[in-house]
């Protein structure tokens, strides 16, 4: 157990990747978005104001997710570290990671409501929809869009270590294909309203679940790839 | 020193890639508190031998055991462990302090001071990122942590990569006092066979994924002899002898034989004033991987079974 809290202190010794770098993505994508609100403010508009701003950082862990297994599980291996401890531990990071972000995010939503949006009426976390369950949810929401966003970097890396560029392709482009069979069947069965009132209905927290378990799905495929995987 | 306990035992390994044989059906074992040169030519096997018995790489089939058990996914085993490839790679953007925090929390006898004294006799650049490290940099950080960990089994996969003689003196004068300290197995993988000559107390040679030598270096050294006198003496007492190597200068000649001198040999040879001096174990190793390449009829073809005996006769 030791050794397996020992990777989660290999994977922060240079704290850039896992804290520094997403928390100074997350610092501008905020503070470029509070500009424009606040351009938008002062050229008369009554708001309110939203962005995509605030998925920026998330994006940071797809890469963070993928170097931590592409360059730090050969070090790992170094290391001496098993495949095991090197898995638990990565994914304690990333969720040491994860939690750091949702923290943030609940947080700052409670002020921009507490505040009007900045004074602003402009909002970068307290999107309605994932607000609507209180900061828990939304910090919930977070935590699982952190972690899948993560967990797809980890999982297409070790794809590509296991089995190759060639492989990893075949895959997403196998993935692409099925959303857009599906988005197809959809329109096809013009059955768009339905979507839109069930996600609606799943809400933030419902939605979050779904993304849990799918993360669970790829940890697991990830775990199982790793198992044999040569550094 | 050789204590005859194995720490290592190898049991008809062999490593298949698709189309080539890396590890040929190989047996042997690795005795405890010994200095081991693994030897041999580029893509012998070496790599591949050391990644499988440190449980980074899969044998296709054969049995691998250390301190008596499987080293696959056993902390018990891998933490006594240490194999720095020549090829490490480092986390993104780690300066080489980082790489040393981290060795630190996993091996359990890793000596911070050690590490801080090589990493100045290194010179080595604390402030730079390891990705702009020089080759000679890059492997003195994997030099360091081989060293200052002090695992009971460590893998110097051609540790010199890039470091300068003075670099490499140091490695070596450190690996042989820290050694007689604190007595452990260290098994190096070189080219540089003559340099590392003074250092190995067993040679194991390996070639096209066989075992061809697995000895003692004395005895290795014991096989073959320098006769150094008078040309024509010289000629005559090799006569009928196999001459791996010749060398003369006006009327002196150095011839090197193959076999054991024997008590009537050495008799012989102070009588007609000639003199025996050691043979270069580099000149011995090239010998005997020529000899096996000979008798293997296709690449990836079987050696005979008494290569080992056979190789330097």
């Amino acid at each position: 157990m030791s050794r397996t809290v020992n990777v989660v202190r290999m994977q922060l010794i240079n704290k850039q990747t896992f804290v520094w770098v997403p928390l100074l993505v997350l610092g501008s994508a905020f503070a470029i978005s509070l500009a424009i609100y606040a351009i938008l403010a002062s050229s008369g508009l009554p708001g309110p104001f939203y962005g995509g701003g605030s998925q920026a950082p998330l994006w940071v862990l797809f890469f963070v997710g993928v170097s931590s297994l592409t360059l730090t599980f050969p070090f790992s291996q170094a290391m001496s570290v098993t495949r095991r401890e090197f898995f638990l531990g990565t994914l304690l990071a990333a969720a040491m990671c994860a939690a750091l972000l949702a923290v943030v995010f609940a947080v700052g939503g409670m002020i921009e409501e507490a505040t009007n949006g900045w004074g602003v009426n402009g909002y970068f976390f307290a999107l309605d929809w994932v607000v609507e369950r209180g900061p828990l949810g939304a910090a919930f929401f977070y935590f699982v869009l952190a972690m899948l966003i993560f967990t797809l970097g980890f999982w297409s890396a070790t794809l590509y270590k296991r089995f190759g560029a060639l492989l990893l392709t075949v895959v997403w482009v196998g993935i692409g294909v099925l959303l857009l069979i599906a988005i197809w069947a959809i329109t096809r069965f013009e059955l768009w309203g339905d979507v839109i009132s069930t996600l609606a209905g799943l809400g933030a927290v419902g939605f979050a679940a779904w993304g849990l378990a799918v993360t669970v799905v790829l940890a697991a495929i990830s775990y199982l790839t790793l198992r044999r995987t040569v550094p | 020193m050789t204590t005859g306990t194995p720490v290592i035992e190898v049991q008809h390994l062999t490593k298949r890639y698709r189309d080539t044989l890396a590890v040929d059906d190989v047996s042997f074992t690795i005795e405890k508190d010994t200095i081991y040169g693994l030897l041999g030519r580029n893509g012998a096997g070496k790599t591949t031998v050391m990644s499988i018995l440190t449980a980074q790489n899969f044998a296709t089939s054969g049995d691998v055991r250390v301190f008596g058990m499987h080293p696959y996914e056993n902390a018990k085993v891998l933490s006594r462990m240490c194999f720095v490839r020549e090829s490490q790679k480092y986390p993104d953007d780690a300066l080489p302090r980082h790489a040393f925090a981290s060795a630190r929390l996993f091996f359990p006898n890793w000596d911070q001071e050690f590490a801080e004294r090589l990493i100045d006799e290194f010179q080595l650049p604390m402030k730079r990122r390891i990705k702009k490290l020089s080759r000679g940099q890059l492997s003195a950080v994997g030099v360091i942590i081989g060293l200052a960990a002090r695992a009971e089994i460590t893998f110097f996969d051609e540790p010199y990569l890039g470091l300068d003689a003075v670099a490499r003196q140091i490695f070596y004068d450190r690996l042989l006092e820290d050694y007689a300290e604190h007595p452990r197995t260290v098994i190096l993988s070189s080219h540089l066979i003559d340099e590392v000559s003074n250092l190995i107390e067993r040679v194991l040679v390996i070639d096209r994924g066989r075992i061809v030598m697995n000895e003692s270096t004395d005895a290795v050294r014991d096989r073959a002899a320098n006769i150094v006198g008078d040309a024509r003496a010289v000629d005559a007492f090799v006569a009928g002898r196999e001459v791996i190597h010749r060398e003369t200068l006006g009327t002196v000649a150095s011839v090197t034989v193959l076999g054991r001198l024997t008590a009537d040999d050495r008799a012989q040879l102070a009588a007609a004033g000639l003199d025996v001096a050691p043979v270069s174990l580099q000149q011995l190793i090239v010998r005997t991987t020529q000899h096996a390449a000979e008798s293997s009829p296709a690449a990836s073809g079987t050696i005979p079974a008494d290569i080992d005996e056979g190789a330097l006769r």
